[in-house]
């Protein structure tokens, strides 16, 4: 996000590469031909953008005053007692304690493995093509088709435990699914070969930003490879490092499809791996009633935008001040 | 993970909720020389099911010059949300697919349904008769036309039954405890899809069925109350009957219909010996066996009675399926849906979906051993009561099927249903 920004800060007239840096008034006199650009380029995508996110989110927030079946316009004002009803309600505090156990768990679980295959791949090795795509293929695929398959491979007469009895380990099958006590651990472990690539990608783009002579310098200087790696390398990939932990933290308090392929509609509670989001959809759309359901969207998203507003505020600060400097 | 999902969600909901505006549509209506075009939607998307009703339509047109029937086939688990999306957006089809209950109720409050309690023949009063044509009524009025009869009980393998030494099907609850022990011996537990929930809601219905009077029935649909002692000793009955273990392993991540670890597909391919499901069951087994043709030795038999409960040990719960005009939609609309009871048109239907007709003169022509012992349950039958999840609404249904599925998975109790289903029922 505060990429985006900087990056939009940094250059304000295309074109002009000779100019001095861009003078204060040169700004508000912009042409009509700058503005018909301007229009022209950027004007079906906020038209986009305000169709398809900022009107179906009022829209929630509209809706969430109701009590409404979903057939004919709504007209039973409810006030906030949708609202009520939500936090009163136990499914939907389990939910978000399970949201927060996956937040937590992706962060710990994610970043040593990441960070792991992205020394590896750093450096010159064979086969490193090879294995930077198999980690990152989990990543491309499409939710709906792992769902099913590790719901397959999970299942008590799935591949996982007839494979586990092949080799003699039978004592270990499992309900790896409907199990409580596992049910969030096989959640976590598809999670983290679903993304643990999506992170490796990141962590070595920014590795490849961080300049060769700073290790060649630490060599001349003695240090060996892991002294090179926690005393350079890890500190200054600390910006990549925060932004993948505000992506992690964002998505893992949206986790959806996965949970609801493998554990279906109902299952997921007395598993242990209901979110907030497959609670918004049992809850609503389930159960016919949209005018709560869209009460839920609004909370999961207030919960959402609070974090992502206190992570910037004081996780992603240094960072955005380091590059608003550089902007001016 | 992409950042952006809640609001999709979010908007997707929304949008489906709100209703496309701008789909337009072709309403009905007769136009200045007496020509009436309706819009037609059905689930049958596929094989003989869709041929019937392009043959159905065609001879309705032929006999009415002036009707032009455009058919659009909807999968069926797409059906609802298009459904309420275009009935909320005024371009509702003219007849479509009726599956009742509450969500019924929630199109004629809306006022989106078409009245058609005085317009309906007489032939088809009739043929239909009062009892199945209630289950598409609301306040006195009629708003859908049944078309099928759909009572559950259990389907099972004669031949598995017989490998385990069952030469009855059980009829009552200590026998079927029996029989699922010698079953088990055989490796062939009950197939129980609990992934989707309403499978397992099914065994609490039909226990409630037993343990509840018919009064007491009723007066919980019409009052939302389930304070009535019958639901815990429901309850009580399946906790003891769960107990014993009689389910297929991995039960509560077993889906329904889908695939061949399916409940169905175990039942299909002899992995388990008998389901508890509906009569649109034969149809779903006979597209999962290994050579997608009907189980050759598939049975049926009622739920059997369980003692000391206030309901009748004969009756049976089942649905029935029908067609809805929607507000606008021409009178010919009504006219179809007489047709669709006449005789010929029923028995054609029971031909091309196995299913069992709702007018007595078409099920004569049932041929099937075990959709005759459907029958045969369901005339004998002193009441019949809808699926309860119908009963009670999405609502309801949505906390009855979230209950069972705790109380099956051992989280919750049986305390826990009835004060989930009454929190829900203040929600209404």
């Amino acid at each position: 996000m505060t990429i985006t920004e900087t990056g939009g800060r940094a250059r304000s007239g295309g074109g002009d590469v000779q100019a001095p840096p861009p003078l204060r008034p040169r700004r508000r006199g912009i042409g009509w031909a700058q503005r018909l650009e301007i229009v022209l380029l950027s004007g079906p995508a906020i038209l986009m953008f305000v169709g398809f996110v900022i009107f179906p989110v009022l829209m929630a927030a509209y809706y969430g005053f109701y009590r409404w079946k979903g057939f004919g316009p709504p007209t039973d004002v409810v006030g906030l007692d949708n609202y009520v009803t939500i936090l009163q309600d136990a499914a939907f505090r389990e939910a978000l304690w399970h949201n927060a156990v996956i937040v937590v768990l992706s962060l710990v679980l994610q970043a040593p493995v990441a960070l792991g295959f992205a020394l590896l791949l750093n450096q010159k090795i064979r086969g490193q093509s090879i294995i930077r795509v198999l980690i990152f293929v989990p990543y491309v695929i499409a939710e709906v088709i792992v769902g099913t398959a590790w719901s397959l491979m999970l299942q008590t007469t799935g591949a996982v435990n007839d494979a586990l009895r092949s080799i003699g380990l039978g004592r270990f099958a499992a309900d790896w699914l409907a199990d409580p006590r596992l049910a969030i651990w096989s959640l976590m472990l598809i999670l983290t070969w679903k993304y643990v690539g999506f992170a490796v990608i990141l962590f070595l783009a920014g590795m490849q930003n961080i300049p060769q002579e700073l290790s060649e310098a630490a060599a001349v200087d003695g240090a060996s490879y892991w002294q090179t790696q926690w005393r350079i390398t890890l500190p200054l990939l600390g910006p990549t490092l925060r932004i993948w932990a505000f992506l992690s933290i964002i998505g893992s308090l949206q986790v959806f499809d996965l949970v609801y392929i493998i554990w279906g509609q109902y299952v997921a509670s007395t598993a242990g791996t209901s979110t907030m989001a497959t609670y918004m959809v049992v809850e609503g759309r389930n159960a016919g009633n949209y005018g709560f359901g869209n009460a839920v969207a609004v909370v999961l998203f207030l919960i959402s935008m609070l974090i992502a507003l206190l992570y910037q505020r004081f996780v992603l600060r240094r960072d955005t001040e380091g590059a608003l400097t550089e902007g001016r | 993970m992409a950042p952006k999902r809640t609001v999709a969600v979010a908007a997707v909901m929304v949008l489906a909720a709100a209703g496309l505006a701008a789909c337009g549509g072709g309403d009905g209506g007769s136009g200045p020389d007496g020509k009436v075009t309706m819009q037609f939607w059905h689930n049958a998307t596929t094989g003989p099911g869709a041929a019937f009703w392009e043959k159905t339509v065609a001879d309705f047109q032929a006999a009415h010059p002036n009707v032009t029937i455009e058919i659009q086939q909807v999968q069926n688990e797409d059906l609802d949300g298009k459904l309420q999306t275009a009935l909320n957006s005024g371009s509702a089809p003219d007849i479509f697919l009726q599956r009742g209950g509450g969500k019924m109720a929630a199109m004629v409050e809306a006022g989106q349904l078409k009245d058609i309690t005085g317009e309906i023949s007489a032939e088809t009063k009739q043929a239909v008769g009062d009892a199945a044509l209630g289950t598409g009524e609301v306040d006195g009025k009629t708003y859908a036309v049944p078309v099928s009869i759909m009572p559950g009980g259990f389907w099972y393998s004669k031949n598995l039954f017989a490998e385990a030494g069952i030469t009855t099907p059980p009829t009552t609850i200590d026998e079927l405890n029996t029989a699922v022990t010698k079953l088990k011996a055989i490796g062939a537990p009950i197939a129980l899809g609990g992934k989707d929930a309403w499978p397992a809601a099914h065994w609490y219905y039909f226990f409630t069925l037993r343990a509840c009077s018919q009064a007491s029935l009723d007066t919980a649909a019409k009052q939302k109350d389930f304070s009535d002692p019958c639901w815990t000793k429901a309850g009580n009955d399946l906790k003891a009957f769960a107990d014993t273990d009689p389910f297929n392993d991995g039960f509560l991540t077993t889906s329904a219909q889908q695939g061949a670890g399916s409940s169905a597909g175990l039942v299909a391919n002899y992995r388990a010996s008998m389901e508890l499901m509906g009569a649109w069951n034969p149809g779903v087994l006979a597209s999962l066996t290994k050579d997608q043709k009907p189980m050759p030795d598939l049975g049926f038999f009622p739920f059997p009675a369980v003692p000391g409960g206030q309901g009748d040990p004969a009756a049976i719960m089942g649905g029935a399926g029908g067609y809805s005009c929607s507000a606008e939609a021409p009178k010919e609309c009504v006219q179809f849906l007489d047709y669709l009871v006449t005789k010929n048109v029923q028995v054609e239907q029971y031909k091309a979906f196995n299913s069992l007709p709702i007018t007595k003169e078409a099920q004569s022509a049932v041929t099937e051993d075990y959709l005759k012992a459907v029958l045969d349950a369901y005339n004998k039958a002193p009441y019949v009561s809808q699926w309860l999840d119908t009963v009670y609404g999405q609502n309801v249904g949505n906390a009855l099927n979230l209950g069972v599925v705790n109380l099956l998975a051992g989280k919750g109790d049986v305390a826990g249903i009835i004060t989930a289903v009454n929190d829900a029922a203040k929600k209404d």
